[in-house]
């Protein structure tokens, strides 16, 4: 087998040009089909068993939860085992926390599947195409997701998912970003936080080279193999902007989640 | 009565005139979003002219739902444009029955 151990370090470690470029082809492609296939068998027999098992909504929707997180761990190991991908998550005991909102900056298709696997319990806001997917549309309704939109009801949902005591996964970009540009930040997850959250705690993801990003088909992997890098930065105290209009404070809140993503983001 | 009924509510009579909800809007609108009270005018454009966007329409809302006590749809927000139409919404808002 081919030593691809991740070396922990928080760089793209240097590799030969075209790394093994064809067998990722195939094992990126296979990722997405075990994906598809995964998911289905989650809707059509796993879920639905999950669901016919004695125990309140809350506890039938962390049965389904605990089981997309291991779902999403076998995929994350099999995309490393076969070298899809190499990835390092720094700080995980932070995550997972009561009440807990958990930003990350989205440059990657698979940015929400690492987050998935590696934090216990956490609920997220997911694209709402996820609720038109077949292979997923089981899975993300019965875990309890909350569908993306800048509405009253995705505000709502989110907060009362943290009031439950519940952690939260949201990408305040919205949509994957284009990589080596300024991200938009919207203010949903800034709104949610000032109504619910604890605290709010930022994952601060990185690439290289970018890989399964907006716009590029999931074919065209980079010429060595893509690691990813995840780091979680110090909480954000959401109590310490709650003395000023909601408006006022969301966009405070905001400006102060972008300077901390753009002091970070590497620009090369 | 609360302080954020002032101005909206006489006592458990809703204030009639539209004057008189515009006033009390362009208090709230410069409160809110720190606007000068210039720009906010019957004619001005939420969105493009004074840019509250959609989730300060949500904020707009529920700060509406605690100044009435009565809460204001999403889907009567939608067809929203300018702030004579938000007037309009709240003058509805206050005098139904």
């Amino acid at each position: 087998m081919r030593q691809f151990i991740d070396t922990g370090e928080d760089r793209t470690p240097s590799r030969p040009i075209r790394d093994l470029y064809y067998l990722r082809v195939v094992t990126t492609g296979l990722s997405f089909l075990l994906f598809g296939l995964v998911g289905t068998l989650l809707g059509i027999v796993v879920v639905p068993l999950l669901l016919v098992v004695p125990g309140g909504r809350s506890e039938r929707q962390s049965r389904v939860r605990h089981m997309i997180r291991l779902a999403f761990r076998a995929l994350v190991g099999f995309m490393n085992q076969t070298g899809a991908i190499s990835y390092r998550f720094a700080g995980l005991a932070s995550l997972g926390l009561r009440g807990q909102l958990v930003i990350a900056n989205h440059p990657s298709l698979i940015d929400i599947v690492l987050l998935i696997a590696f934090i216990p319990g956490a609920a997220c806001v997911v694209k709402r195409a996820a609720w038109r997917n077949p292979s997923m549309v089981v899975a993300v309704r019965a875990a309890g997701y909350v569908p993306n939109s800048p509405t009253d009801e995705m505000i709502e949902r989110a907060a009362a998912l943290l009031s439950a005591g519940e952690c939260l996964i949201m990408f305040p970009e919205g949509t994957r970003t284009v990589p080596y540009q300024a991200a938009h930040f919207h203010r949903g997850a800034a709104s949610v936080a000032l109504r619910a959250a604890s605290a709010v705690t930022p994952v601060f993801v990185r690439v290289r080279p970018p890989h399964l990003s907006k716009a590029v088909p999931w074919y065209r992997v980079p010429a060595i193999r893509p690691h990813y890098s995840l780091r979680v930065g110090p909480d954000i105290d959401p109590a310490a902007y709650r003395d000023r209009p909601a408006p006022i404070a969301s966009r405070a809140l905001n400006e102060y989640f972008k300077s901390i993503y753009a002091a970070w983001v590497p620009t090369t | 009565m609360s302080p954020h009924t002032a101005g909206w509510m006489r006592g458990d009579q809703p204030v009639q005139d539209r004057d008189a909800i515009f006033e009390q809007l362009r208090a709230t609108l410069v409160e809110l979003f720190e606007l000068d009270p210039v720009r906010i005018t019957l004619e001005a454009h939420l969105y493009e002219d004074l840019e509250i966007d959609s989730i300060d329409a949500i904020d707009l809302m529920e700060r509406l739902h605690r100044a009435t006590g009565r809460k204001v749809g999403p889907e009567r927000f939608r067809s929203v444009r300018t702030v004579a139409d938000l007037v309009d919404t709240v003058h509805q808002l206050v005098n139904q029955a």
